[in-house]
């Protein structure tokens, strides 16, 4: 997997460009996988394969873009993560809910698309989440936190699931379409 | 979008979805581009939703002094130490991205600590507030007030002068002194010497002024009372008042009604030459003018001194969304307000000019550029409240070598620092908080004990640091005293030093990675800045405080 005439002293050099190159695009990694999975658990189990996968290949890493080579990492690293969610969600497929492989294969071309968007993306969130109120804020977030669900704070709260899955709905249905316009805002913007 | 489809979406993403609808999304999503981006999209929502939930700079955290997210990142750290472990075991790379994602949960390790949750609640002691003073001359042994205090539980004396006190219970009081008095609750006065007018609204009805043998018990408007060495006497201006013990007991006092207590006094009318409300105002506005020309004249003596480095009187500022610099390196160094700045009093009063930073996105932002061989920073500031685990004084954007952070740590301890080496960091251990700390980039910050709590709130303070690398000192003065003396180490030696693009109030990383800020404005009021190139004297600080003082200090 080395070239014949790496040293290691240029491997370590290699090494440091992968970390950071990885550690850079950690987050439109980590989306482009949960895209594709329909369920979160496995997605950490993938991030980790994709990652050894990249570092084991990372010597044919060739930047087609030398301006942007970081893009191409980025482009590059999709590839092989869709195989490893290809091939995770193959392995599992009789015991869990998991996409067909021809869902995988529409998904992938546009996940990859949003993903390059991603810090847009965010930014509208940010965005739109500022017109919400406090208690509307709070509620969205916290059905979002890590760890959390609707389900968990419907029990805490000792509201209705239904009633309170409702208003999490409209909540991020208002969200969708302030995103949706910001970023045709921003675009229109130039 | 059909609603249906859309909640079919949500279903899955929520993970709880029916296998049969699963089976219906995945034939809509291959049917349709729309519901595939419409899926996306959602997605796409719900990964930022968790990513900003999770955001470790939210306000519920802590961050280290510099949290510096523009140019170093956690894993900048970490590289190398687990590149050696991979270069060993190609496989350790599943440790190493797990290492990763830890990171991501605690960037730079970072010292972060949750706020407890059982914060106590800030108590202060008072039952009334010292609203505004004229000409007074504070009596020998008494503690000296400043307009704004608020007045706990006991004795005021003073010799000349004018004092207004609010109560707590809407009852307002103006004493002129000589006078003697000990409050002793939102809703009772003790006087023992002097003449006051009691102006006591409808919320205040009830409010009992004790003089002589007698309690004066308001039951509505306004009364004068006049209380010498023998005796006391009572003057119902406006309403009615009520005597409640000695020998007027249960007697009721209506409009031009005058009553002695105990004797002593013989002025028949009691409220004549006391002054009003109206009346002090205008005097303290008189004062205020003149001392506001006293410190005009100072400061345009300052504006030629030639080691200044910028100068932004603001208080002499009226209006524009720029603050001027008056030294004489010119209009270059103008500082120019940024958001939600409010213009607001200053420490001369509504004349004079304050620039507020209430509010996060407040700031001034300036430029200076060049290098010095020390640094003088002082400044004239009002605080309401040490909001932030750090509060900006003036802050350069970068923190990079040679740059200077100048801010108040919510224990109301003063912190000046200069960037010694932004490519290192340091680690040690903080007596101060029992603890070892880590910093991105190596630097030192100096402290002074606490100066300021919430019971300071309101009042004007003349801050001064002196970093001098020549003479390896680093002095702070709060007015005009200095309180932190501290020797530069070889270690934290650095020079020359830089300032670059700043901020005043507020603290600009234009260069981070992400749309996060540490929330550091400060919650109060500006009104004078300097900076100067060179260590001034302790002397010279003492002066800068003396000269532009406000009235009352």
């Amino acid at each position: 997997m080395n070239r014949p005439n790496d040293s290691p002293k240029d491997r370590e050099q290699q090494y440091d460009e992968f970390v950071v190159l990885l550690a850079k695009h950690d987050l439109p990694l980590r989306r482009y996988v949960r895209a594709l999975m329909p369920s979160p658990d496995g997605v950490d189990d993938v991030l980790q394969e994709t990652a050894l996968e990249c570092w084991k290949k990372y010597s044919d890493f060739q930047p087609i873009d030398s301006q942007e080579p970081s893009e191409d990492f980025l482009r590059w690293a999709c590839v092989i993560a869709r195989f490893k969610a290809l091939s995770w969600q193959r392995d599992r497929s009789r015991d869990r809910l998991v996409f067909r492989e021809s869902v995988i294969e529409l998904l992938s071309s546009d996940a990859l698309r949003t993903v390059l968007g991603h810090e847009e993306e965010r930014r509208a969130v940010s965005a739109c989440l500022q017109e919400l109120s406090v208690e509307q804020r709070r509620l969205v977030l916290s059905v979002h936190s890590p760890g959390e669900s609707v389900a968990r704070i419907a029990r805490e709260t000792g509201q209705q699931t239904r009633r309170l899955y409702h208003r999490v709905n409209a909540l991020r249905d208002r969200l969708l379409k302030c995103v949706e316009q910001r970023l045709a805002g921003e675009a229109a913007d130039g | 979008m059909d609603s249906n489809v859309r909640e079919l979406i949500f279903r899955a993403v929520d993970q709880t979805i029916s296998p049969e609808d699963f089976e219906r999304l995945q034939t809509e999503i291959e049917r349709s581009p729309d519901v595939r981006a419409e899926y996306l999209r959602a997605i796409n929502l719900c990964q930022s939703l968790g990513e900003i939930a999770s955001e470790p700079t939210r306000e519920s955290f802590v961050d280290t002094v510099a949290p510096r997210p523009h140019k170093e990142r956690w894993y900048s750290k970490s590289g190398w130490l687990l590149a050696t472990a991979a270069m060993l075991f190609v496989v350790s790379s599943v440790a190493f991205w797990l290492g990763l994602q830890k990171g991501i949960e605690s960037p730079q390790e970072r010292v972060a600590e949750r706020v407890a949750d059982d914060v106590i609640e800030a108590r202060l002691a008072g039952h009334a507030t010292l609203r505004r003073v004229v000409d007074v001359k504070w009596s020998e042994g008494a503690v000296r007030r400043l307009e704004g205090d608020v007045l706990p539980k006991g004795a005021i004396a003073f010799d000349e002068g004018v004092a207004e006190i609010d109560l707590f219970c809407g009852a307002t009081l103006i004493f002129e002194g000589p006078a003697e008095l000990e409050i002793e609750s939102d809703w009772s006065v003790r006087v023992t010497r002097g003449r006051m007018r009691a102006t006591v609204p409808p919320a205040a009805r009830g409010f009992v002024v004790k003089a002589s043998e007698s309690e004066i018990v308001d039951l509505g408007t306004e009364f004068a009372l006049e209380v010498g060495t023998q005796g006391a006497r009572v003057e119902v201006i406006d309403g009615e008042v009520k005597l409640r013990g000695g020998t007027h007991d249960g007697k009721h006092l209506r409009t031009g009604e005058t009553q002695s207590l105990g004797g002593g006094v013989n002025r028949d009318r009691v409220s004549s030459g006391l002054s009003t409300s109206s009346e002090i105002g205008q005097r303290q506005q008189l004062a205020e003018t003149q001392r506001f020309d006293q410190w005009k004249v100072t400061s345009n003596k300052l504006r030629s001194d030639p080691r200044m480095i910028a100068y932004f009187p603001i208080a002499e500022s009226q209006e524009g969304r720029v603050v001027r610099n008056a030294s004489r390196r010119g209009k270059s160094l103008d500082g120019l307000l940024v958001g939600p700045v409010e213009r607001t009093s200053g420490r001369f009063g509504p004349q004079s000019a304050g620039l507020e930073f209430d509010r996060p996105g407040a700031r001034v932002r300036t430029r200076l550029d060049g290098t010095f061989d020390a640094f003088t920073f002082t400044c004239w500031v009002r605080i309401d409240s040490l909001e932030h685990r750090y509060n900006a004084l003036f802050m350069s954007d970068g923190y990079e070598t040679g740059e200077p952070h100048w801010q108040i740590r919510d224990d109301g301890r003063l912190m000046f620092s200069v960037m010694v080496d932004d490519t290192q960091d340091v680690r040690f251990y903080n007596r101060r908080d029992q603890r070892v700390v880590k910093d991105a980039g190596k630097h030192r910050v100096y402290y002074t004990d606490p100066f300021w709590d919430i019971s300071k709130s309101g009042q004007w303070f003349h801050l001064a640091a002196v970093y001098s690398p020549a003479e390896r000192s680093v002095n702070q003065y709060i007015n005009g005293d200095l309180v932190a003396s501290d020797e530069i180490t070889d270690e934290f030696l650095v020079s020359p030093l830089r300032i670059g693009a700043a901020e005043i109030g507020n603290w600009g990383q234009p260069f981070r990675s992400t749309q996060w800020f540490a929330v550091r404005n400060l919650n109060g009021t500006i009104d004078e800045l300097a900076f100067f190139g060179t260590p001034l004297t302790a002397n010279e600080i003492n002066s800068l405080y003396q000269q532009g003082k406000p009235l009352g200090y």
